[in-house]
């Protein structure tokens, strides 16, 4: 019954428009003062101590450093190089933006600043080859998403952070699907490149290949700072992310001299808010975890599942509706932080390996990110190429069938996200 | 008012970037001090950076207050408008007045919810760098505080003009330099 409530009040709520961390934090003040007697001084620390974790401390590090890459140049040459890799092949130009999006993944957090990072500069030099619009917008939407799911990864923070799940472990099960899905829609790419005989380029020497390489190096060495970083125990996620931040400033306002020093106060300023905004959301997404356990929704949930003899097949079926679903409402990060610790204990109890859990709500979010009505990917990607979302809803859909159906590899392999981490950490 | 709007923008700034230089100083100093240089050795073992951590999680947490405040002026916090889209415009007026009157509501409590805790603390110091928490958590009024203030601001010009402030995740800076020219960038 209270859990009905709860719901309830969250989605009228939410249905004004008002932010999605404002409803969270109204339905828990609501049902906190009418129902229960928890000390309000609890409410407030809980303000508190719902950010004050030196992991969740990783999200605006992130955020900087894909900003500082974003703006200082690091995405074009990884452009360049992967056009030298790939592009004499079908569909040249959109399989390089498949890669590039790919290489950006490994060293951003984030969906739509893949987009912008790469569809920015790929998307018009597309066009001007002859592409159709609608092409290059489908390829660029929805390799973007590959950002969260290829770590560094700013919503499997937020998943670890919610679950107590470790952030390396998480990284590290994203890189098998992360290139698999990217293999996937380069294979996509190239079918529907064959099958339409867009333009081809010259296949580049090996030389050329080299030096496109050696100008893009300082950006590649990113994912060898983070990632090698990480899994040598030499940092701790956070810090890792801190170390990207830096070396990210370094080289775009040192190496490659494409971000003035002037410019650098606006991007932490940007950076700030985007975080803040998101941080925010986390805090009352804690405030409203803690008033679901409080009242031990998720146990009952748990023991109402199993009771009903769900089976984990059916389970993970359910899950995947239910993300996708809402994905239709809500940007990834509230939906990770509202369901995740509500479907958590479920997987738990019904043995599903929390870390493959994980890249499940992973995969989901990148699709929801796809699709209207708030696919960010798709609002970005409508930003760059000035065509409407109804018409680029059209232009996504073979690659967003390609990651359906990866979904559900996904979902019923679990090898596919475990073999990696178990390699390392057993 | 101006003067406000600066002090957020470059308190929130500053924050960001100085966590990020303190993570980073200090994971330099583990691994420089791990390094056997005679005299630079002893001289770094000798500094503590143990404070680090702590120092980052408040500067992070403060950034997050009133960074959230910013936030509300610039229009970045983002809400489901599936329903607010399809409705008449008198029924999407007063939406967003509910909308932004419960912002500034919540806000408000969660304001007094913080100098409550803020007034009745006891003596307590934060772990390593012992700074009272009283003024560690004075975020929690103070953030919140200025967040509730900008929620009824925005009602305010929202009433008077019926303009929301939009941010646009779309919008790219310098993009179409970059399109146009793509001069400067070949070098390195």
């Amino acid at each position: 019954m209270n859990a009905f409530l709860i719901f309830a009040l969250l989605i009228l709520l939410m249905l004004t428009g008002m932010p999605v961390s404002i409803s969270l934090g109204l339905t828990v003040l609501t049902f906190l003062f009418t129902m229960t007697d928890v000390p309000i001084d609890a409410v407030a620390i809980k303000l508190f101590s719902g950010i004050e974790k030196f992991e969740i401390m990783a999200i605006p590090f992130f955020i900087l450093a894909g900003n500082f890459l974003t703006h200082g140049g690091v995405a074009r040459r990884m452009i360049n190089f992967a056009t030298d890799m790939v592009g004499h092949w079908h569909g040249g130009l959109a399989l390089a933006g498949v890669l590039a999006c790919a290489l950006f993944a490994a060293v951003s957090g984030s969906s739509p600043a893949t987009v912008v990072a790469i569809g920015s500069i790929i998307l018009p030099a597309m066009v001007a080859q002859g592409y159709p619009k609608r092409f290059g917008a489908g390829v660029i939407t929805t390799s973007g998403a590959l950002g969260i799911l290829i770590p560094p990864s700013i919503v499997m923070v937020m998943y670890s952070v919610t679950t107590n799940t470790s952030v390396g472990q998480l990284f590290m099960a994203g890189v098998v699907p992360g290139l698999m899905l990217a293999f996937l829609l380069g294979l996509t790419t190239w079918f529907l490149a064959r099958k339409h005989n867009y333009p081809r380029m010259k296949k580049a020497s090996w030389a050329q290949r080299w030096s496109s390489f050696r100008k893009s190096f300082w950006g590649l060495m990113l994912i060898v700072v983070v990632m090698g970083g990480i899994y040598s125990g030499k940092f701790t996620p956070t810090e890792a992310a801190a170390m990207s931040a830096m070396y990210a400033f370094f080289i775009s306002v040192f190496v490659y001299k494409d971000l003035k020093l002037k410019q650098v106060g606006k991007v932490l300023l940007d950076s700030a808010s985007l975080s803040a905004m998101l941080l925010y959301i986390i805090t009352n997404a804690m405030l409203f975890s803690f008033l679901m356990t409080s009242e031990g929704i998720p146990q009952a949930m748990a023991s109402w599942i199993t009771g009903q003899g769900m089976g984990m097949v059916t389970f993970l079926l359910v899950v995947n509706v239910i993300l996708l679903v809402a994905g239709n409402f809500m940007e990834p990060s509230s939906i990770v932080l509202i369901l995740a610790p509500i479907l958590f204990p479920v997987a738990v109890a019904l043995g599903i390996n929390p870390v493959h859990f994980g890249i499940i709500m992973v995969v989901n979010m990148e699709i929801g990110m796809c699709h209207p009505p708030v696919g960010l990917n798709l609002y970005v990607a409508s930003g760059i190429t000035k065509m409407g979302i109804s018409e680029l809803t059209v232009a996504v859909l073979p690659w967003l069938m390609t990651m359906l159906a990866f979904l559900v590899l996904v979902t019923y392999v679990p090898q596919i996200s475990l073999w990696l981490p178990n390699l390392i950490y057993n | 008012m101006k003067l406000l709007d600066h002090l957020e923008e470059w308190l929130i700034a500053t924050l960001l970037g100085a966590a990020t230089l303190v993570v980073f100083v200090a994971v330099l100093h583990r691994y420089l001090s791990g390094l056997a240089i005679p005299g630079v050795q002893d001289y770094l073992i000798s500094l503590n950076t143990s404070w680090a951590q702590e120092a980052c999680i408040i500067m992070g947490v403060w950034m997050a207050k009133f960074g959230a405040a910013y936030g509300v002026r610039t229009g970045i916090h983002v809400g489901v408008d599936v329903l607010v889209n399809r409705v008449n415009h008198a029924w999407r007026t007063r939406l967003v007045i509910v909308a932004l009157l419960a912002g500034a509501l919540f806000t408000g409590i969660v304001g007094y919810l913080g100098a409550h805790l803020i007034w009745h603390l006891e003596d307590q110091t934060s772990e390593v760098l012992e700074l009272p928490m009283r003024y560690v958590y004075l975020c929690l009024p103070l953030g919140s505080w200025l967040m509730c203030f900008r929620f009824l601001q925005v009602l305010l010009a929202f009433v008077r003009t019926g303009d929301l402030p939009q941010h646009d995740h779309t919008f790219v800076e310098g993009l179409e330099q970059e399109i146009g020219a793509p001069g400067p960038g070949g070098k390195a």
